[in-house]
């Protein structure tokens, strides 16, 4: 009985909190929302030469559909990621609390096995992604190196595997997505320099740096499970997400691991007289 | 290939003695903008710091003794912006002042002001029978907004000349030292340097960039000024002397102030405990260190009479120089 209570209220919290679902002629959308909470371990040479851990609050809406490009092959996904973390320091005397929105825009192309199946078991997923993040990591008790601004830009390469299978006789599918950014923009103060000399008096020092994987090695790992329950879908799966950077000598890491469990919406609408690829999620 | 795109990771050290006074030794080595002048000027070699110091160490020592010999060896800095946060004890180098004349004595000072003066939020002034202005600015922590400037000097407007108290000021917020001096300038001019510490060497230092000082959009002062300096007058403080100076018809009259030129960042140890350290370091109009002080244009000490006298010297020679 209680677990139906949870159940149930978890469902209409991810209901309310869903987007609503647009469909538009000939194309396949699914809204994904997903909260989910985990544990980081976050490490700010600005701000302290310590690993601070601590949990964190996960927040998570995809977007997913197709496009008519390249017949149908083509899908568009869109990611807005938002997490606060609260950490302390190995002491426990240091406190640091830590807040990022993340947005990603990607376009994958689609390969099907087999590919003449209108409800293919394996659909592989490989395309470009652009990115951006913004948030701030508040150190408690620094004087003028109190805290540390993020803010990236980056292409990335987006990848997906989504299996399609059943259990208990039920469609489930399986879906592991790895996000690697290959180059992009930073904001990084310099390594002694602080937000006075930047912000009050104005002097830059290679402030906005260029990263790529050897300054900057980063990935976002996304393992989830679709399964239906009533009338809709829930989506339950584990999210590992790794930010580092090197930059102006300043090393920066952001470990994130966190169970999310949500609720997926998705419409197709099939017109007879236009091609329109098979449902894609389940 | 793997190797170069590893894991972000900084050198861990131990919650243990010696892994908290080898934190602490890197942190100054890495971070602290001041090594390289220091020996020059005072014959510092840190690296010899290390080795003296790292023989004090013992594996079962108490906190108390870990303290005494990290707050040790930060005082080798000569540094009142380098301090070491513990729950019971703040280590510190304070000989910046305590090894020198107060020049200072509060009793005195409310003799000056009476018991009639005006507040402006940290600000005490009023007008002395010669038509003299005197403006106390004990502090930059607490602030003063544009208008309290205002109203302040629109009262003063009349006076002869004025004595800016800046005695036993040791800090604050830059901005309002900025805010304060800003007010004795009609134009903009150039007070100073700025830099930071571009990496871990000891010589790693951005360009300096110029530092200006802008005329305020409020009330200017327009007469003499005479500003009053001890050995307290540090940080902030020390940085709005080196602007003041550079200021028209600005006298600054006392001791030498007490240096400060570092602006302090915060790091820790293992064990939590918390230390401070100058890290960006500010230069006067002629690229040269303020770090031990800025020298008076007129150099006066309360003498031992006045003081019996409840006269206080610095004023008196202040208010002769303003009605020359």
């Amino acid at each position: 009985m209680r677990r139906r209570i949870i159940f149930d209220i978890l469902y209409l919290v991810l209901s309310i909190s869903s987007f609503p679902v647009s469909a538009q002629e000939g194309r396949n959308t699914s809204h994904a929302t997903l909260v989910g909470i985990g544990a980081v371990n976050h490490l700010d040479t600005y701000l302290s030469p310590l690993n601070y851990k601590g949990p964190q609050l996960q927040f998570m809406h995809e977007t997913l559909r197709y496009t008519r490009w390249a017949q149908g092959h083509i899908s568009m996904q869109s990611i807005w990621q938002g997490n606060i973390a609260y950490t302390k320091s190995p002491s426990e005397k240091g406190r640091n609390y830590g807040g990022d929105i993340n947005y990603s825009i990607g376009w994958h192309y689609n390969w099907t096995f087999p590919s003449n199946n209108e409800a293919p078991r394996l659909r592989i997923l490989l395309g470009p992604q652009l990115g951006a993040n913004a948030g701030v990591l508040y150190n408690t008790r620094n004087s003028n190196n109190p805290a540390q601004a993020l803010a990236t830009l980056h292409l990335a390469a987006s990848a997906a595997v989504i299996y399609r299978f059943h259990l208990w006789k039920q469609p489930v599918a399986a879906r592991y997505q790895l996000d690697v950014p290959l180059m992009g923009l930073k904001f990084s103060p310099n390594y002694g320099q602080s937000y006075y000399e930047i912000f009050s008096l104005g002097n830059t020092d290679h402030n906005v740096c260029f990263t790529h994987p050897f300054n900057a090695f980063s990935s976002r790992h996304l393992l989830t499970l679709d399964f239906p329950f009533r009338q809709t879908t829930l989506r339950m799966g584990y999210l590992c997400d790794i930010r580092q950077s090197h930059l102006n000598e300043l090393k920066y890491h952001s470990y994130t691991h966190a169970f999310m469990l949500g609720i997926v919406r998705h419409l197709t609408i099939h017109k007879p007289r236009r091609h329109t690829p098979e449902g894609f999620i389940l | 290939m793997l190797l170069l795109v590893s894991c972000v990771q900084e050198e861990q050290y131990n919650n243990t003695p010696e892994g908290n006074f080898e934190a602490l030794w890197t942190i100054v080595d890495e971070h602290y903008c001041f090594l390289d002048y220091k020996r020059e000027t005072i014959g510092l070699d840190w690296n010899e710091v290390h080795s003296r110091y790292r023989a004090r160490l013992s594996e079962d020592m108490t906190n108390a003794q870990l303290f005494e010999v990290l707050a040790e060896m930060l005082s080798e800095l000569r540094d009142g912006h380098v301090n070491l946060y513990t729950p019971g004890d703040i280590g510190r180098n304070w000989s910046w002042y305590e090894d020198y004349p107060r020049n200072f004595y509060a009793d005195l000072q409310n003799t000056y002001l009476g018991t009639d003066y005006k507040i402006a939020a940290s600000l005490r002034y009023r007008i002395f029978d010669d038509n003299i202005g005197y403006v106390v600015c004990p502090s930059f922590t607490s602030g003063f907004g544009d208008g309290n400037l205002d109203e302040v000097f629109y009262t003063l407007r009349t006076c002869n000349g004025l004595i800016l108290d800046m005695r036993n000021n040791s800090g604050g917020d830059l901005n309002n030292a900025e805010r304060l001096a800003r007010r004795f300038t009609n134009e903009r001019i150039h007070v100073g340097y700025i830099s930071h510490k571009t990496g871990k060497g000891h010589k790693a230092f951005s360009t300096p960039e110029k530092q200006y000082l802008e005329p305020s959009d409020g009330v200017r002062w327009q007469q003499s000024t005479v500003v009053l300096t001890n050995r307290q007058c540090y940080s902030a403080t020390n940085t709005f002397v080196r602007d003041m100076k550079c200021c028209p018809n600005v006298t600054i009259l006392g001791d030498q102030t007490g240096g400060g030129s570092g602006l302090p960042f915060s790091s820790e140890l293992p064990n939590g405990w918390s230390v401070r350290f100058s890290a960006c370091p500010m230069y006067d109009v002629n690229m040269n260190h303020i770090e031990f002080g800025i020298q008076p244009d007129v150099a006066t000490s309360i003498t031992d009479e006045d003081r019996l006298k409840g006269i206080d010297t610095l004023i008196e020679t202040a208010r002769k120089l303003l009605l020359q």
